[in-house]
């Protein structure tokens, strides 16, 4: 019994195969449908489909995708949605965390009501926000593509092709269907933001708020010199989570624009699945996937960093 | 001091007012989407292809709008569901693809997913929350790296695999089972690394105390800690039946039989067809999301623990 007992709480290392069989049902599933498939892509990737079946083309798939105008395009789209999505999104969301903070009375209400977009698929929402701009019959259309209002002929949103670029090629500003979207993903991704600003703004302690406040601190100042640093590692974990979230969501692209108009809309993500499923280089897909996963990776070791920081000094 | 006091209190009731001002606005951009739906879902074609588009069909060749001259329809609903007469005890039947067959489907898919994902998850989480052995961190930083790979390239390796396993004849294997396994690749590493740190929160103190009592450690796992877990394991349940409802993107590239289709899949029956059925489709969206939207105000609390702790963790 004592031996039982010492085992199990001995910190080290555990003789028992008990952790091992609890964990290999998940470690079989996770090869089979997670890591098989990105070894896999990882060997499609260096390969070319020919009429006989594959060869090996080592990096020509990198360097073709490089080749191609439709990539740095697609880059700088991407850079200008996740910018737009990921400050629009928390910024919004910190102003509603500051509101629900200020209002306990009624706060449950609110946030029932402002967490019900989370919850619709990406693919509905992407369908809802085009409903309201399909051209004409659209009820946005019917104030946007009034000429009295946005001169000289009024706007459609899913048909207006981008504004002259500013800088060389880069996609700014951006076409209105890509404003669009952008307000579509961040009204989807508001509640979740707001959700974890709020946690970590109730974190916050009340004393040093109030001592601040009684050493003359304006409620401007409260916000930006303590709410903020301490609230930036959530924050830091929010934009890291949004920012992976965008490189990598494409139902809603999909459903609302489906990449157009012409290209204006089409992100790395989106391009992905084109290439891959309607031109079917698969060879050059994975390779594009490739690059978007080191991204991730990236993107989760940030965010492993940030908490473990966080949990270090409590 | 009398009047500083009621100086005092006129000045957070304005704050008061401002900070609900703005909650009502907030609340009324993220209700505006969803409600245009629901207002076109509800109208008749003839108001749906309207040129400048109304906003509710009540206006008269005289008047504005007109109470009484309201033109509110269900043709949208009736598409979808498409109720026939019938002898059962509801006098009608509902004989729609979406309620017949792919709500079903998805019904299937969501739970089963589900269970099996807490099933799995609620072991590994638990072993690696009490246990220390060799590989431990690595297992768990390979965990979360899995996700970084791009979805929709795993989809290249899976449809592959798909094919392959429907060529195999084996017996009594259908798409279903497939997708089953691959939803719950999909959410096993988010809800392993839930179910830990909810396994980490239960103290280790009352196992022990089992297994000074005579209780073997699966026996203690099973009647002492799953107990306490519960609304933890619950979470994740929850999360992962959200999340195979409404996943599209999966479903659409492996689902190959019609009477195998999901829900979001189903959905795209109604997009092919031309503009005007505006309020069929609108139908479908809310049809499909409100059983979400329903059980999320049910279970909200669930939901927004889930949320937090899974966004700190991953």
């Amino acid at each position: 019994m004592r031996q039982l007992l010492s085992r199990y709480k001995g910190g080290g290392q555990t003789q028992t195969s008990l952790p091992f069989w609890l964990i290999l049902p998940t470690i079989i599933v996770l090869l089979a449908i997670q890591v098989y498939p990105a070894l896999y892509t990882a060997w499609l990737s260096l390969q070319e489909r020919e009429p006989t079946g594959w060869t090996f083309v080592g990096v020509e798939n990198y360097k073709r995708l490089f080749g191609t105008s439709l990539f740095s395009e697609s880059i700088g789209h991407t850079i200008v949605f996740l910018v737009g999505y990921t400050s629009v999104t928390l910024a919004l969301g910190f102003i509603i965390a500051l509101l629900l903070n200020g209002n306990v009375r009624l706060s449950g209400f609110y946030i029932t009501l402002l967490f019900i977009p989370w919850i619709i698929a990406d693919i509905l929402v992407g369908l809802i926000f085009r409903l309201m701009v399909v051209p004409d019959y659209g009820l946005l259309s019917g104030i946007l593509q009034n000429p009295k209002i946005i001169p000289p002929n009024g706007l459609s949103v899913l048909t207006a092709v981008r504004p002259t670029p500013w800088f060389g090629n880069f996609a700014f500003p951006p076409a209105p269907a890509m404003d669009f979207l952008i307000l579509a993903s961040a009204w989807r991704a508001l509640p979740f933001v707001t959700l974890l600003l709020l946690a970590a703004m109730q974190t916050v302690p009340s004393e040093i708020i109030e001592s601040s406040r009684i050493d003359g601190a304006n409620g401007r100042q409260v916000i930006r010199h303590i709410m903020i640093p301490l609230m930036l590692p959530t924050m830091v974990v929010a934009l890291f989570s949004l920012t992976l979230s965008g490189m990598n969501g494409v139902g809603m692209i999909f459903s609302l624009t489906g990449g157009g108009p012409g290209t204006s809309t089409e992100v790395l993500s989106y391009m992905l699945y084109s290439i891959g499923w309607d031109r079917l280089q698969f060879g050059r897909a994975a390779a594009l996937a490739l690059m978007i996963a080191v991204v991730n990776w990236l993107l989760i070791s940030g965010t492993l960093r940030v908490t473990r920081l966080e949990d270090r000094n409590p | 001091m009398n009047m500083k006091n009621s100086l005092l209190i006129t000045r957070r009731q304005r704050t008061n007012l401002l900070i609900n001002l703005g909650l009502i606005l907030v609340t009324l951009f993220a209700m505006l989407p969803i409600a245009t739906t629901v207002l076109v879902s509800f109208k008749k074609e003839q108001d749906v292809t309207r040129k400048p588009p109304v906003i509710f069909p009540c206006d008269t060749p005289t008047q504005a709008f007109d109470w009484s001259a309201c033109r509110w329809s269900v043709e949208g609903y009736d598409r979808v569901l498409a109720p026939e007469p019938a002898s059962n005890w509801l006098g009608f039947e509902l004989t729609g693809n979406m309620i017949r067959t792919y709500i079903p489907n998805t019904l299937l898919y969501a739970t089963t997913t589900s269970f099996l994902v807490v099933i799995l998850a609620g072991l590994s989480g638990y072993a690696f929350s009490r246990y220390r052995f060799r590989g431990h961190r690595f297992l768990m930083i390979s965990i979360l790296a899995i996700t970084g790979v791009p979805l929709l390239t795993n989809l290249l390796a899976l449809y592959q695999m798909g094919v392959r396993l429907r060529k195999a004849n084996i017996p009594l294997y259908d798409d279903r089972f497939f997708i089953i396994i691959v939803y719950m690749g999909f959410f096993l590493p988010l809800s392993v690394w839930i179910a830990k740190g909810f396994f980490d929160a239960i103290p280790r103190e009352l196992e022990e105390a089992a297994l000074i009592d005579g209780c073997s450690p699966l026996g203690a796992l099973w009647r002492v800690t799953m107990p306490l877990a519960a609304p933890g394991l619950m979470a994740v349940f929850l999360l992962t039946f959200v999340g195979v409802w409404n996943e599209f993107i999966a479903g659409y590239l492996l689902i190959s039989r019609n009477d195998h289709k999901n829900v979001m899949f189903g959905l795209y029956d109604f997009l092919g067809q031309n503009i005007v059925n505006l309020q069929v489709l609108a139908a479908a969206c809310i049809l499909i999301a409100l059983p979400m939207v329903i059980l999320f105000l049910f279970t909200r609390r669930t939901f927004f623990k889930a949320m937090v702790e899974g966004a700190i963790k991953g």
